[in-house]
């Protein structure tokens, strides 16, 4: 349950006490079990001290873009320095005030510190008519706020940090680049949020806001780390290149889904745990295109030619470590949608030739796999366990739709198939809401 | 209050402070002790949305040679020998993997390389201008752009470091030809 639909419930209490649907006791109970923790900032907070700081911030800089060139040097030097010595010191009286600091507040500090920071730095290059490139600047500046988001818990500097450690990383895939100035360095960089996330005494809570920015920076973060150690001969990427960067970042992808959770995270609603949805759905795509011969021709020569690298075995001992993990927590539904990953591994050994690779046996076991996962899906709900039966039936009616797209039936034939599997899914969702419903009522 | 958070804030804060004031630091002395040569480039007035106006620098040369012997790779920090020709103006000679025992130099990074040759990226490429003048500045090159002469940068160089002082046009700084064009 979230601090929005906690606070609900408690504003709920009085009334259900005076009305009799709960003792004193009941409520007390709930009381403690649903205590909202009001140090963390909420949305609309966050949102407002972030917007009011970018407003100062952007004014800042625009101030300065102006060029103030009737001016000394000095006297621009102090343009620069004055806003962040104020800013510090704001950021220092909120640090000192601790706890009686409201969220809000030490959010607009902590961004208005990091902006001060970095148009400071652009100040001092403007004045000095330095060149250098903008993700040099941007590396800095990220790495300068970065112990904001620490001391002063800010969102909202955490967030600026991962966008900017991704937006850096992905800069950086030329070849050659030494590994400090390479995306080699984003796990690094990754690891410099530990202090802030889980924090100095490993309890700090994760917003959920931060959780999909964090997934969504390490996707890319990761994904030039995998471009950058490819080895290439030219600055161009060949197309073996390409089908090996498929299926690493597949594996990535399942990497995601089964990254370890703790007991806690494991019963979290989906929507908390944003590396599992957007690792299981570039899995499920990638199953579906998979199932087309054409691509898992191209998905089989990356896998053979990705196997012969370093970076790729270490991956796979990753995602082993993690397999064992999720089987630890019985995680059997993410287990079997990040298998889809591995299965060009089972049909190597049998499809490759001196010259060819036949890839009839890969886009039929995709087929197979993911069949079995959708019927599974659904099963599961109609045998009293946890399922999910309408992704089931999507998965089921997305295979077919596949199948009939590149089989050489005629138009009249692909279109009744089509609209037979459209009025089989309308009717299968009508067949859930009616169970659905049935089910409210007898717990009613 | 807790001590740790204080600690790391006051090294963040330390740190932000010194970045720049390394920067200040390093230029300044450049420019105090360093040797002035001019190199001929072009200047054109794109716009940097954090910084602003300013005008790119493009020095002419942007080959140098690399002598017999060496190999330099792509991207990489080398230092370019500078001669200064008859007419007054400077030219990267040669390229070194290593800061040349005399003379003066500058830090660069290399591009492509091909054979005895190797593209390079010089260490300053724009000159800030108030957002008044840069739209005059693009006037002028539009009016000026056959002109043999060409725009000069001023640049002072220290122990391979560069600082771009200033911008001339016929002896004159671009700056004020500038102001008395907006005038």
């Amino acid at each position: 349950m979230n601090s929005s639909h906690q606070r609900w419930l408690l504003e709920q209490l009085p009334q259900w006490e005076r009305e009799g649907l709960l003792t004193a006791d009941a409520a007390r109970t709930l009381r403690e079990r649903n205590a909202v923790d009001d140090s963390q900032p909420g949305l609309a907070q966050i949102v407002m001290g972030a917007l009011g700081a970018l407003l100062i911030g952007s004014g800042l800089i625009a101030v300065i873009g102006y060029n103030w060139d009737d001016f000394s040097r000095p006297v621009r030097l102090l343009f620069a320095f004055l806003p962040l010595l104020l800013t510090q010191l704001f950021s220092f009286r909120v640090l000192q005030r601790g706890e009686a600091s409201s969220a809000w507040v030490r959010e607009t500090a902590a961004l208005l510190q990091a902006l001060a920071t970095g148009a400071c730095i652009a100040l001092v290059s403007q004045i000095y008519n330095l060149g250098g490139d903008w993700p040099d600047f941007l590396f800095w500046w990220m790495l300068l706020s970065l112990p904001l988001a620490w001391v002063l818990r800010s969102h909202s500097v955490a967030i600026f940090y991962l966008i900017a450690i991704a937006i850096w990383s992905v800069n950086q895939v030329d070849r050659g680049r030494p590994w400090f100035d390479s995306p080699l360095l984003y796990p690094l960089l990754l690891l410099g949020l530990l202090p802030y996330w889980p924090g100095w005494k490993n309890q700090a809570p994760l917003s959920v806001s931060v959780r999909w920015v964090m997934t969504i920076s390490a996707i890319f973060g990761f994904c030039s780390l995998e471009i950058f150690v490819i080895p290439r001969s030219s600055d161009y990427f060949s197309g073996y290149d390409a089908q090996s960067f498929f299926w690493l970042w597949t594996l990535t992808a399942a990497a995601f889904a089964l990254f370890p959770l703790s007991q806690n995270g494991n019963e979290e609603p989906i929507r908390r745990k944003p590396q599992v949805v957007l690792g299981s759905l570039w899995l499920l795509g990638y199953g579906v295109a998979a199932t087309f011969r054409d691509v898992s021709d191209d998905i089989l020569k990356g896998a053979s030619h990705a196997l012969q690298l370093p970076c790729c075995w270490a991956l796979l001992t990753v995602l082993a470590v993690f397999v064992l993990l999720a089987s630890l927590r019985k995680r059997w539904a993410v287990l079997a949608i990040a298998s889809v990953a591995l299965l060009p591994l089972l049909t190597i050994p049998f499809v490759q030739s001196k010259h060819a690779y036949d890839s009839t046996f890969l886009s039929w076991l995709v087929t197979l796999h993911l069949a079995v996962i959708g019927i599974t899906l659904i099963v599961l709900e109609f045998a009293g366990k946890k399922g999910a039966p309408r992704l089931g039936a999507t998965l089921l009616s997305v295979l077919i739709i596949a199948r009939m797209a590149d089989s050489h039936f005629s138009l009249l034939a692909k279109g009744v198939a089509f609209i037979g599997v459209g009025v089989a899914f309308l009717a299968f969702n009508i067949l859930m809401s009616r169970q659905l419903k049935k089910k409210q009522a007898a717990i009613v | 209050m807790k001590t740790l958070p204080l600690i790391i804030f006051g090294l963040a804060v330390l740190a932000q402070w010194a970045a720049p004031l390394s920067q200040i630091w390093t230029h300044e002395q450049v420019l105090a002790k360093g040797t002035l040569i001019k190199l001929k480039c072009s200047a054109p007035d794109p716009y940097d949305p954090l910084r602003g106006r300013y005008l790119a620098v493009r020095p002419s040369q942007s080959q140098a040679a690399v002598p017999a012997g060496v190999e330099l790779k792509q991207h990489t920090q080398v230092y370019a020998v500078l001669t200064t020709g008859t007419d007054g103006f400077a030219t990267a000679s040669s390229l070194s993997p290593t800061p040349p025992a005399s003379g003066d130099y500058i830090r660069v990074k290399t591009g492509y390389v091909y054979e005895d040759k190797a593209w390079i990226e010089w260490p300053f490429d724009r000159f800030y201008v108030n957002e008044k003048l840069a739209p005059e500045a693009d006037k002028w090159f539009a009016e000026n752009i056959r002109s043999v002469q060409g725009i000069t940068a001023e640049v002072r160089v220290f122990n391979g470091r560069a600082v771009l002082e200033d911008l001339s046009f016929d002896g004159k700084p671009f700056r004020e030809i500038l102001k008395a064009r907006v005038k």
